[in-house]
């Protein structure tokens, strides 16, 4: 028995985009409930102090921030150098007032969303600016690592986080910054999940399964 | 090994440099020690620890002995501009003299506004009779912040109405070394604090030779009289920090050498001053201790005479050692995460959630519209 296929099938996402996105996800997630707990310890105290919560919860902070720099570097590598050009091609629409104005209309329900890469252009402009914030949040943490740490790695960062603390005004200055970035992280998932499942169930194109998958299933058109 | 050998050399020499001037105090220290009932073993017990302040190998604290002994050779000019004189306070009161206010009353203090007999025109004569006299030695030690605004005039002294700013500048030209003592006169201080009306700035800021920064509100005399006696015994600045201000003080932070740390990394913290967790010591951060952004020795040095210190007292630690402390880690008594935004008065949690709970809004109505919009057509 013969079906006629009634959609296509295109891979968008490689394997190295979605390990990175999940991975990403997990760690900010981690990242968020910890840092709050460090900004704020709201556990009630243990029983004996033997037991380190702050100390547990920050070696946990820790852990995941060197996951988020690691991913971040990664990922403004492959931005640049994947051999697969689906993110780079976006910078087409980005330059182009057309794709703007066909991408925003698409939003309030004014016809398709049609663009050269995997991103509209509003969209990879807020993905340049997070993946922007990532780096910010991943040097100022690793400034007040440095400055907690102060064997290996801290104390091979100790010249240059020292600089960029006296270009921040100040140790509390860094770690307030810090603290701010964070908001952005929170706000932007809360959108990007929804213009995710949105998008999807409206242009019937990349819908959340293909940063599982890999694969864009849609009707030819 | 070799760096200090070096280190010791370069000191025997320049005590010997200074032995060739003729001391300024008729008493010796020696005698002064005995009148105020300190033993010679004390004396070299101190000598001991101020070595081991100052990060040096014991062999040093002969050198430490014989540079406090000469010290009245070194000429100290103390300055006093916006400020308040606590720095001066907290070196020269307490209750019982020890070796550290002892020290600073040997050293030749050729001219200190709060300690002088001199006043009007005595004074201004003495002032610039010793920055004539000792051109190129003298020590010049600055307290409190220099008002740059509207010419610097919001602080004008004396009878010859010289403004700080002027004073500062003309003391600050032939000094052999300069120390900003506490806060205002390293980076401001509370003088500087937003709004800022009068531009006080640190020292550092108005003159461009290199200065050394003790930070702190006030710094103790430990650090005072350690950074004093590293000039004295070597002619040069100690190795100092991106912010100026010596390693061997401001090397750690509190939170570092804190004795609550324990209890901080045990998730223990006191909730409200006198609760429970107060009585048996938890650790401070959430009723503001900012002892995680500051650089100082206050846990190991203390203050008045290794008596106490903020945090051992019960009071958080609030970051007077570091720039900008005043508004950087304002409010005093709550953690930096709940710091409030000057003119709205929230936190950015409270900003945060409120640009949550407006982004959840707008999403709602976009998936609520929607579900009435034009479906695509293929
Ligand atoms: S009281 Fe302050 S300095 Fe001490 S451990 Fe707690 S936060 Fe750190």
């Amino acid at each position: 028995m013969e079906h006629e296929a009634t959609h296509k099938r295109q891979l968008i996402f490689t394997p190295a985009i979605r390990i990175f996105h999940w991975l990403r996800a997990l760690s900010i997630l981690a990242l968020v409930i910890t840092g709050f707990y460090i900004s704020w310890p709201f556990l009630v105290a243990p029983e004996s102090s033997d037991v380190l919560v702050q100390g547990w919860i920050r070696f946990a902070h820790v852990v995941f921030g060197f996951v988020l720099t690691a991913i971040t570097l990664v990922r403004f590598y492959l931005f640049f150098f994947s051999r697969n050009d689906i993110e780079r091609r976006s910078f087409k629409d980005v330059m182009s007032v057309k794709s703007w104005i066909t991408q925003l209309k698409s939003y309030v329900w004014m016809g398709h969303l049609n663009k050269a890469g995997i991103y509209g252009p509003l969209q990879f402009v807020t993905y340049v600016a997070i993946s922007f914030v990532a780096l910010l949040i991943c040097i100022t943490g690793l400034v007040l690592y440095a400055n907690v740490y102060h064997e290996g790695l801290g104390g091979m960062l100790w010249d240059s986080s020292a600089w960029i603390m006296m270009q921040m005004g100040g140790l509390a200055n860094v770690r307030i910054i810090h603290h701010y970035l964070t908001w952005a992280f929170i706000i932007f998932a809360v959108i990007h999940v929804y213009m995710a499942v949105w998008s999807g169930i409206r242009f019937k194109h990349n819908s959340v399964d293909s940063i599982v998958s890999g694969y864009d299933y849609h009707k030819d058109h | 090994m070799d760096n200090h050998a070096a280190l010791y050399e370069q000191g025997k020499q320049r005590l010997e440099y200074l032995r060739q001037f003729a001391p300024r105090q008729k008493v010796s220290l020696q005698q002064k020690m005995e009148e105020s009932g300190i033993t010679r073993r004390d004396f070299m017990k101190w000598t001991g620890a101020v070595s081991a302040m100052l990060a040096l190998p014991l062999p040093f604290s002969t050198l430490v002995a014989e540079a406090a002994e000469i010290a009245d050779r070194v000429p100290l000019i103390w300055l006093h501009m916006a400020e308040c004189t606590g720095c001066s306070e907290s070196l020269i009161r307490t209750d019982t003299p020890n070796l550290d206010t002892l020290i600073f009353d040997h050293i030749s203090l050729e001219y200190h506004e709060t300690l002088m007999a001199a006043a009007g025109w005595q004074a201004e004569e003495n002032l610039e009779n010793a920055l004539e006299t000792y051109k190129g030695r003298y020590l010049l030690a600055v307290e409190g912040a220099v008002p740059t605004a509207n010419n610097g005039a919001y602080l004008t002294v004396g009878c010859k109405g010289h403004t700080g700013l002027h004073t500062i500048t003309a003391a600050a030209e032939n000094a052999a070394a300069i120390i900003s003592v506490g806060t205002c006169a390293a980076f401001g201080g509370v003088q500087a604090a937003a709004p800022n009306p009068t531009g006080a700035k640190g020292v550092q800021e108005v003159i461009d030779k290199p200065v050394i920064n003790l930070g702190g509100c006030p710094p103790s005399e430990k650090n005072i009289v350690g950074t004093l006696m590293y000039f004295i015994m070597f002619g040069k600045l100690p190795a100092l920090d991106i912010f100026n201000r010596p390693k061997w003080a401001y090397g750690a932070r509190v939170h570092d050498n804190c004795e609550r740390r324990g209890r901080f990394d045990a998730g223990e913290f006191v909730e409200t001053f006198g609760d429970q967790g107060a009585k048996d010591g938890y650790c401070l951060y959430k009723v503001g201790c900012k002892g995680p952004y500051t650089y100082n020795n206050c846990p190991t040095e203390r203050f008045n005479a290794h008596t106490s210190w903020p945090v051992l007292a019960g009071h958080g630690c609030m970051g007077c050692s570091e720039p900008n402390f005043w508004d950087d880690m304002a409010d005093f008594e709550k953690p930096l995460g709940r710091q409030l935004f000057h003119g709205i008065d929230a936190t950015a949690d409270t900003i945060g959630a409120v640009v949550l709970g407006a982004t959840a809004v707008g999403i709602g109505a976009h998936a609520v519209a929607s579900l009435f919009a034009k479906p695509l057509e293929d």
